[in-house]
């Protein structure tokens, strides 16, 4: 009988059940979208990272594991020292600049000859490898998404620059230059922010790396193996205060709203309370059947939540073609659950109010 | 003051009527309600003593504020008494707390209102449905097949109170407050809002409650002619019952 009253009600005023449900979709999807697009970029570029075929990468002790926040670049010299280390079949530096005028890049400023002797070399599905200056490699996503192709000239870091190739996405970065010029363009000669070192036998990266910590302390060393696991949110403070405000942000959209709308529905029934009270209807009946009605309009709203997150998500995908965004079941559930604690949150003043409401003046209640 | 009634319940129409000598079932001594309007205190019920006994019809008459809804909200437990007692078969309301008087009111009590008060959201079954499931026995196909039989609702259950009459919405706010046989069925002017042919349903089917089924009634009326389907007619003025004159 309750849950007949629930229902009954949602469907009573279905345009403020509607926009209770949109309130916590919404609140459900930025969740789920958030995080995703952050978790999906992390987890994109950490792939990347490990796709290039590396064993060891050392940055500044400054840096970031999150590569596209590197502190200060590093003496390029650093390479010689490395190549000299036992085990260390070569060495790769790179200059990492970060783009943000018209689209949001990292650009790789990458010595041809080493970074093919670390890698094993880029694929190329279009034109042929850097040869001159001012020469840009692409990969097959952004060339998708920014439309280029080879013989093409692209503007970065108000550099005219040539597109000679298109190569198979995965290895390190999207956008690769000639590291003098990057070098040249920031200001910053014979500087790298990281180093790529690869080993005469992935045995032997274990060795590699003490050797390069006793050399370079204070130098973060990192096993490009164990990349993946390493960038996460949680590994990235300011990521994790940035996903923590998005989240406290959709709660607040999703809580004040479900309020509001709890809030209204007792004051329409005000009358309505004061006949389940003169029926022998206690407090305790009255706060079940206003957060029971919380929870069902809360539930469909996380329905169209999770739905919301896949249409964005793919409406994003198909504008961006570059973007990653990880939707996992355990953000979702996380979603959930905290679409449903600001909502039964939001609810609990409003139920409180109606389940203390004076009987008789709720009966001689007139709209 | 003490009678030998006819009690008959209504599960058990057909059933042999018992034979008991009975207390009032509800009963108030020295009743008083006041009301704050900002700092003074106004008085709705002075001092009311009035007694009804099982299976007795009760019409409560008077001119507008003189206190009929004030007593009918006291007795029926859906407001405190300030001074005085209280006596619903037994239980004194005026010593009772809200959570008390609630669940009083629950399994003792049914109310029919001057404007209906149905839930706009369900349909009559639901509306009547509703009151058994507060009361806690849930739904009980049997007995509500009787009352909404009894009250001619059979082809209007699947509607919401917009889409009947008064008439209709009365008859089953009468359902409702009856469904889970009550001690005390109180009606607050019952008929204020309907035409005369409505208003003789609905008083001819509480009278029918009274007699066939025994059911204790007091009924708030500005309405003299509808005194005649009670056993007893109780005047107020200015919070006190002034005379109490058999309705014959």
């Amino acid at each position: 009988m309750m849950g007949h009253l629930v229902v009954r009600n949602l469907l009573h005023r279905p345009v403020r059940t509607l926009i209770g449900v949109a309130a916590v979709a919404v609140e459900v999807m930025l969740v789920v979208v958030i995080v995703g697009l952050t978790s999906g970029m992390l987890e994109e570029t950490a792939k990347r990272i490990e796709g290039i075929g590396a064993d060891i990468m050392l940055q500044s002790p400054s840096a970031q594991i999150f590569l596209a926040f590197s502190g200060s670049p590093m003496p390029i010299k650093i390479a010689d020292k490395l190549r000299e280390m036992k085990y260390v079949k070569a060495v790769a530096p790179a200059l990492l600049q970060f783009n943000s005028s018209g689209s949001i890049d990292i650009l790789y400023g990458i010595d041809r000859d080493s970074f093919r002797a670390v890698s094993g070399g880029l694929v190329f599905l279009q034109g042929h490898d850097m040869e001159g200056p001012d020469d840009l490699l692409v990969d097959d996503w952004a060339a998708k998404a920014k439309h280029l192709k080879v013989g093409d000239t692209y503007t970065l870091l108000n550099h005219r620059w040539n597109v000679v190739g298109i190569v198979e996405h995965g290895k390190g970065a999207r956008l690769f230059v000639p590291i003098r010029t990057l070098q040249d363009l920031v200001g910053a000669h014979d500087k790298a922010s990281i180093f790529l070192v690869k080993c005469t036998r992935p045995e032997h990266t274990a060795d590699v790396i003490n050797e390069m910590k006793a050399t370079f302390p204070g130098y973060p060393v990192r096993p490009l193996k164990d990349f993946m696991t390493l960038m996460t949110s949680t590994n990235i403070p300011a990521l994790r205060t940035f996903i923590n405000a998005m989240v406290a942000l959709a709660v607040s959209i999703g809580l004040l709203v479900i309020f509001l709308t709890m809030y209204t529905t007792v004051l329409e029934r005000t009358k309505d309370i004061g006949v389940l009270k003169s029926l022998g209807a206690g407090k305790g009946l009255i706060v079940r059947a206003l957060l029971a009605e919380t929870t069902l309009l809360c539930i469909l709203g996380i329905a169209a939540g999770i739905g919301l997150s896949y249409i964005v998500r793919a409406t994003f995908l198909a504008i961006f073609p570059t973007l990653s965004i990880l939707i996992t079941p355990e953000w979702v559930v996380r979603a959930a659950i905290i679409a449903l604690v600001g909502a039964v949150i939001g609810a609990s003043y409003p139920a409180w109010i109606a389940s203390r409401k004076d009987p008789v003046e709720a009966l001689t209640y007139e709209k | 003051m003490e009678i030998t009634v006819r009690i008959q319940s209504l599960a058990n129409a057909a059933a042999e009527p018992e034979l008991k000598t009975l207390e009032p079932i509800l009963k108030t001594e020295n009743l008083w309600k006041l009301y704050h309007a900002g700092k003074v205190e106004v008085p709705a019920l002075r001092g009311v003593n009035f007694d009804v006994l099982p299976g007795e019809s009760v019409a409560v008459m008077g001119p507008s504020g003189c206190g009929k809804s004030s007593l009918l909200y006291v007795i029926g437990g859906l407001a405190q008494a300030s001074r005085g007692k209280v006596l619903v078969d037994g239980n004194d309301l005026a010593e009772m707390t809200d959570a008390e008087r609630t669940k009083l009111r629950r399994s003792k009590i049914g109310f029919v209102f001057q404007r209906f008060n149905l839930l706009p959201t369900l349909s009559a079954k639901g509306n009547i449905a509703i009151a058994q499931y507060i009361h806690g026995d849930g739904y009980d196909p049997h007995r509500f097949d009787v009352v909404t039989k009894m009250l001619g609702l059979e082809g209007r259950l699947a509607h919401r109170p917009s889409e009947m009459s008064g008439g209709e919405q009365q008859r089953v706010a009468i359902a409702r407050a009856i469904i889970n046989e009550p001690k005390i069925l109180l009606a607050d002017e019952p008929t204020g809002n309907l035409d005369t042919k409505n208003s003789e349903i609905v008083l001819e089917m509480l009278r029918r409650l009274n007699k066939d089924l025994g059911q204790t009634i007091v009924m708030i009326t500005h309405n003299p002619e509808a005194t005649v389907y009670f056993d007893r007619v109780v005047h107020m003025r200015d919070g006190v019952i002034v005379d109490g004159i058999p309705a014959d």
